[in-house]
């Protein structure tokens, strides 16, 4: 199985390195994000109780979940296109393990998301943004990014298979993303939201990867924060990811 | 090879896709399923392949039952699907190389089996080109190539020739017939071309309605239609059923089948029948538009076995049409509707007989709906007919009637393009 994955995975590498515009138009939504809401709330970090030093500083996990919702809906959509190229089915006729088909299309997306959100960091620093210098916080961070990646890729091949169709996908793609960044602590801090909103905010699960990506990328990074957030994000990777393969083996109608 | 029997199939948004088919394909045969569009050739080949299941039967492929080893079943076949499978973004042989990887292949026997079917298949200056710069024909040459790359022992190829121009589709065919002597593959090919069938397969087997009506090799089936067919264009279809109550009546006609406004008559001897059958014909008020006199061809099996000309037959249900997979999921009401008016619809389109020769009439026309007694053997059928008749009520028959006629001179369409007709629902369009 983890050889049929690397194979497929390698495949799909291969075939978004031959467009890389693709990961490229990707990223032009969440650095507009940044550069208006840097700008808009700017003002926000010198209210009494801002957990950060800038606004940016603040935002800036919030962008790069942002990144990887908006990057990793899109799994289920090529999903979709595959299947009615009819590689789908070319892979199915071989003995392959048909965890792997889907493994392996999560595991590309959340590579991708990874190197958007390297390129987002790397975007914000000249921007006056501060992150951890410490490696190992950086790489936990993205490990969160990686986690929620892989989760959100795997809800969208999911609801791909369910729907069977690209429109209504796409759009309930979009429908979920913002309310999910909004019901959490990605823009705004959680003393300054309602308490509805903080209230809903934890039954919601991109907030734990904000939490999660902010406890490790933050200039102080919180271990502390970071290992239960993270974990929550693990078990929802793992959970979204169990659901595509079950939906994924389903298909043979 | 392929031993199918008793084969069911229907899927959740309620299309009975195989109704109980029986089939055997033996080892280094090329076996043709032959079929108009949704006959259920496709679903077929996906049982077959381990990619769809099954409601009831058992299916052997070589050797191994299809539920019990289906990992050994797919390790012995090689299946070119109706689409393309080759990825676009990929170059020939790196698609061939991601496939022998899928198989588990070695390196080295992936790199010389690339080679070696590059070669075969005359792409080997093409292999490191991205497959979206191929040809029609050459991604079809890809793609068998690609099913073929572990060596397997059963090669099914779905509508081979489906969009290709005529050259390819000939120098398709050569590979299919060299596959087959060279290498000893048995291949189950699905086709709807008449000539396809006839010229590769030895033996065809015609598929309608997700049953095998019957399975011959093409000149034995050619031989059950015996002597000429004289196939009549006639200028008015509403002549039809008078022209087809004297036609019956006169000596030396075998048998007659009614398809639009073709009118198929089979004759032991065409050349001292035709001056007779264009006699007949004026007398009944019939005006001929055209008269072609053949030898039978695998298209008037065809319609002797499932009442419609294939060549005339269109297709009535697109089977990837978006709004059928809504329909099956939770779109539940809607569906029922249309099932209702469709039923409605086929149970209303027997016209009630008004005259003795427009008994006839329904032989020809309610091929689908009909029982199938309706449509095969020899004259007359008449009394069976009637009894069918009586199960409809009077009423529904007076009101069907009108548009009945509607949708007989629509061109050759299935029902379920009359049935909006009639109930005038806006409903899903399939393309025409
Ligand atoms: N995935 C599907 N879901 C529902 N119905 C289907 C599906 N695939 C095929 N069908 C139906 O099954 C029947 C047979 O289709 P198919 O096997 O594709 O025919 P063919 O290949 O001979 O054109 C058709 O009535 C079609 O509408
Ligand atoms: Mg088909």
């Amino acid at each position: 199985m983890l050889f049929d994955t690397w194979h497929l995975f390698k495949k799909y590498l291969r075939i978004s390195l031959r467009m890389p515009m693709w990961t490229i138009f990707g990223l032009i939504q969440p650095l507009l994000w940044l550069l208006i809401f840097s700008a808009l709330f700017g003002g926000f970090a010198s209210m009494p109780g801002f957990p950060a030093a800038s606004y940016i500083d603040y935002f800036l996990p919030g962008v790069v979940v942002m990144t990887v919702l908006f990057g990793s809906s899109w799994s289920g959509v090529s999903l979709l296109r595959e299947l009615t190229a009819g590689t789908v089915a070319r892979m199915l006729v071989s003995p392959i393990s048909r965890t792997a088909v889907v493994l392996s299309r999560v595991l590309h997306s959340a590579f991708l998301v990874l190197l958007q959100v390297i390129i987002v960091l790397l975007t914000a620093l000249p921007l006056g943004a501060h992150i951890t210098t410490q490696i190992s916080f950086i790489l936990a961070g993205l490990t969160a990014v990686v986690l929620l990646g892989v989760a959100f890729a795997s809800i969208s091949n999911g609801l791909a298979i369910m729907l069977q169709r690209e429109e209504p996908l796409v759009m309930i793609g979009n429908l979920m993303t913002l309310p999910l960044m909004f019901f959490s602590t990605a823009m705004v801090p959680q003393q300054f939201m309602p308490s509805w909103l903080q209230y809903a905010a934890m039954f919601n699960p991109v907030e734990y990867g904000v939490q999660a990506a902010r406890a490790a990328l933050q200039a102080n990074p919180d271990a502390g924060v970071f290992w239960p957030a993270a974990g929550i994000t693990a078990l929802f990777a793992i959970a979204a990811t169990a659901w595509a393969v079950s939906a994924f083996k389903a298909l043979r109608d | 090879m392929i031993k199918i029997a008793g084969l069911t199939k229907t899927f959740p948004s309620g299309a009975r896709a195989l109704a109980g088919v029986d089939l055997e394909v033996k080892p280094g045969e090329i076996l043709a399923l032959l079929g108009p569009n949704g006959a259920g050739k496709t679903t077929a080949v996906r049982v077959l392949t381990t990619l769809c299941g099954f409601d009831s039967g058992h299916v052997a492929v070589a050797g191994h039952d299809i539920d019990v080893e289906p990992e050994k079943v797919r390790q012995a076949i090689g299946y070119v699907a109706q689409e393309t499978g080759v990825d676009y973004f990929l170059t020939g042989r790196e698609n061939l190389t991601l496939q022998g990887q899928l198989y588990r292949m070695t390196k080295a026997d992936i790199l010389a089996r690339s080679a070696e079917l590059g070669e075969y298949f005359d792409l080997t200056t093409q292999l490191d080109q991205l497959v979206s710069t191929y040809s029609g024909g050459m991604r079809r040459k890809l793609d068998i190539a690609t099913a073929l790359i572990h060596r397997p022992k059963v090669l099914f190829l779905d509508e081979p020739t489906l969009g290709l121009d005529a050259p390819s589709r000939q120098s398709l065919w050569q590979y299919v017939r060299r596959l087959n002597t060279d290498l000893g593959l048995t291949i189950l090919l699905t086709t709807h071309y008449l000539d396809e069938a006839d010229k590769l397969a030895h033996r065809v087997a015609i598929i309608d309605n997700g049953k095998i009506q019957v399975i011959d090799t093409p000149d034995a089936l050619k031989d059950t239609i015996k002597g000429d067919a004289i196939i009549l264009e006639v200028a008015d279809t509403q002549t039809i059923p008078k022209l087809q109550y004297v036609l019956a009546n006169m000596a030396d006609v075998q048998d007659i089948r009614i398809d639009g406004p073709h009118v198929h008559v089979y004759v032991a001897q065409g050349a001292t029948m035709i001056p007779r059958l264009v006699d007949a014909t004026r007398a009944s008020g019939a005006e001929i538009k055209y008269l072609t006199f053949a030898r039978p061809t695998l298209d008037d099996v065809f319609l002797r076995y499932t009442g419609s000309s294939m060549t005339r037959k269109k297709d009535g249900s697109e089977p990837n049409a978006w709004w059928k997979q809504w329909a099956g999921k939770g779109g539940g009401k809607w569906q029922k509707q249309w099932q209702q008016d469709q039923t409605a619809t086929e149970t209303a389109a027997a016209p009630p007989p008004e005259a003795p020769w427009q008994r006839w009439q329904n032989q020809g026309d309610t091929s689908d709906g009909a029982p199938s007694a309706a449509n095969s053997g020899t004259w007359p059928q008449q009394e069976a007919w009637r009894d069918a008749q009586t199960s409809v009520p009077d009423e529904a028959r007076q009101k069907a009637w009108p548009e009945s006629q509607h949708w007989q001179s629509d061109e050759g369409g299935p029902k379920t393009k009359a049935s909006w007709k009639q109930t005038g629902k806006p409903g899903p369009h399939t393309k025409d």
